[in-house]
């Protein structure tokens, strides 16, 4: 089975079959879409919220919240994937460095809450996630199924 | 009698070292402490003879601390051990009224020549 | 700029070397191999695969300087190797690591920074705040990932990596400082006027 591994910032997609891997998800947040019908699975690694506070103007497509969610539609949707028939699945926006910032400023919080008010705006559901946290993630979407794996360190995988 | 020593460390296994170092050389560890504010309260309570005091901890930091505690008590000895040696901050400890200022990692004789020098 | 880069690559040098020579000191002495560090400048993408094994588990202790000069520091080994150091600390026999191993870790780490932070604000001249450091235990990438977005590292970033290991107790590690650019620049015009490369501080 292809494994797709999907970097800091980037976005792939597949279609039928194959699995699309995220590992080290730390305070950054894995965003799976899926189509059933079409099975066509696409995941992006948001590292942070907003593009608009810098001119990052080159920056990978799946690096903020803001710019990944409609690039990742327009990506499922070229596969093939029904921009109606889209769920998303999310996972990671942990926050490692506690002795840094307290929870409620980190990164991963930020990251949480701009992925899900973009998935409103694109009005794409959430039917499952695993967000916050203290601990680092790895994400997998078994694409022939659109079932989604999380792994933290020292737990049982689980199924989202 | 035995001098008493209040430790100040955020990080146990420091705290620990620091007992361990101390007791075996006739001094008595009064308390211990894992932050500034615990320290200054700690010192008020326990009265110790001689202080241990780390500089970068939570909460509060230990050249905030040996203010408070000379504030509190003008003859308060107090001895950092640091991990930092920046030298702004061992003159900013000094002048806070520190006696000593030993940078981690140090030799345990050097903690107790401090101790002795502060007490006599 | 290469100037820039030779500036940063001796104030690592000098900064990591202090901080092996403190754990050296705290492993009784033992010899530790010390590879010269690299000041690199990493485009995001490549600073976003600049850790190979993702998924190996570590243990990092970390802390960012706050005050005029700003800046990332790790302190990073594989956890057996950190197993092996927290034993050989206290004195134990495990596999894994129990409260006071962990927190021994994060002494030596502390340690270890601080007398990096201590040798930069020797040579800068400059007083360095750090943060009172943490101690995380995870995968790598989501280490560094976390890391880098914590630094706000958006576009190119300097990394200083340099890797120290001891055969006598199969230990080995890396330290990891990332200066901020802006405050660096500035640090580097102040001390470039009376530092030149090809001399030794």
């Amino acid at each position: 089975m292809t494994e797709v591994f999907v970097n800091m910032g980037e976005i792939r997609v597949l279609r039928s079959t194959g699995v699309l891997t995220t590992v080290g998800l730390g305070s950054c947040v894995g965003v799976s879409f899926y189509d059933p019908i079409t099975k066509v699975g696409a995941l992006a690694h948001v590292f942070l919220a907003e593009s608009r506070a810098n001119s990052d103007r080159d920056a990978l497509p799946g690096k903020y919240a803001d710019t990944a969610i409609p690039a990742l539609i327009d990506l499922a949707v070229k596969a093939g994937a029904s921009r109606e028939r889209l769920v998303a699945k999310i996972a990671g926006g942990a926050h490692l460095f506690s002795n840094i910032t307290p929870e409620h400023l980190s990164v991963g919080h930020r990251n949480v809450k701009a992925v899900i008010e973009q998935l409103n705006i694109y009005d794409i559901p959430i039917i499952g996630k695993d967000v916050a946290g203290k601990r680092g993630r790895k994400m997998k979407l078994y694409v022939d199924t659109g079932v989604v794996i999380v792994t933290i360190i020292g737990e049982e995988p689980k199924q989202i | 009698m035995a001098k008493t020593v209040l430790i100040t460390d955020d990080t146990a296994f420091m705290r620990m070292t620091l007992r361990n170092v101390i007791q075996k050389n006739g001094f008595h560890v009064i308390g211990e402490a894992a932050d500034g504010e615990e320290a200054v309260s700690k010192y008020k309570e326990l009265q110790p003879d001689l202080v241990t005091m780390d500089i970068t901890m939570p909460k509060m930091d230990g050249i905030t601390a040996i203010k408070e505690i000379i504030k509190y008590d003008a003859n308060a000895k107090i001895i950092v051990c640091s991990a930092m040696g920046q030298k702004p901050m061992v003159i900013e400890a000094l002048n806070a009224g520190a006696r000593d200022f030993l940078v981690k990692p140090f030799d345990a004789q050097r903690v107790i020549e401090a101790l002795h020098k502060a007490s006599s | 700029m290469n100037n820039k880069l030779d500036f940063l690559q001796e104030l690592g040098n000098i900064g990591a070397s202090h901080a092996t020579t403190a754990l050296s000191q705290m492993l009784q002495d033992t010899k530790l191999e010390l590879t010269v560090p690299k000041a690199r400048m990493l485009s995001f993408a490549e600073a976003a695969n600049f850790i190979a094994s993702r998924e190996e588990i570590v243990v990092c202790i970390y802390t960012r300087m706050i005050d005029m000069i700003k800046g990332d520091m790790a302190f990073i080994m594989p956890f057996s190797c950190a197993v092996t150091l927290a034993n050989h600390l206290t004195g134990d026999d495990r596999e894994q690591l129990n409260e006071i191993g962990e927190s021994a870790l994060l002494e030596v780490g502390n340690i270890m920074l601080g007398s990096y932070i201590t040798a930069l604000s020797l040579l800068s001249d400059t007083k360095i705040k750090p943060t009172v450091p943490g101690i995380v235990i995870d995968m790598n990438g989501a280490i560094w990932q976390s890391i880098l977005a914590g630094a706000g590292v958006t576009e190119a970033v300097t990394i200083l990596d340099t890797k120290f290991s001891t055969a006598e107790l199969e230990l080995s590690g890396h330290l990891i400082f990332i200066p901020d650019n802006a405050v660096f620049e500035a640090l580097y015009q102040k001390v470039s006027s009376c530092w030149k490369p090809e001399e030794t501080l």
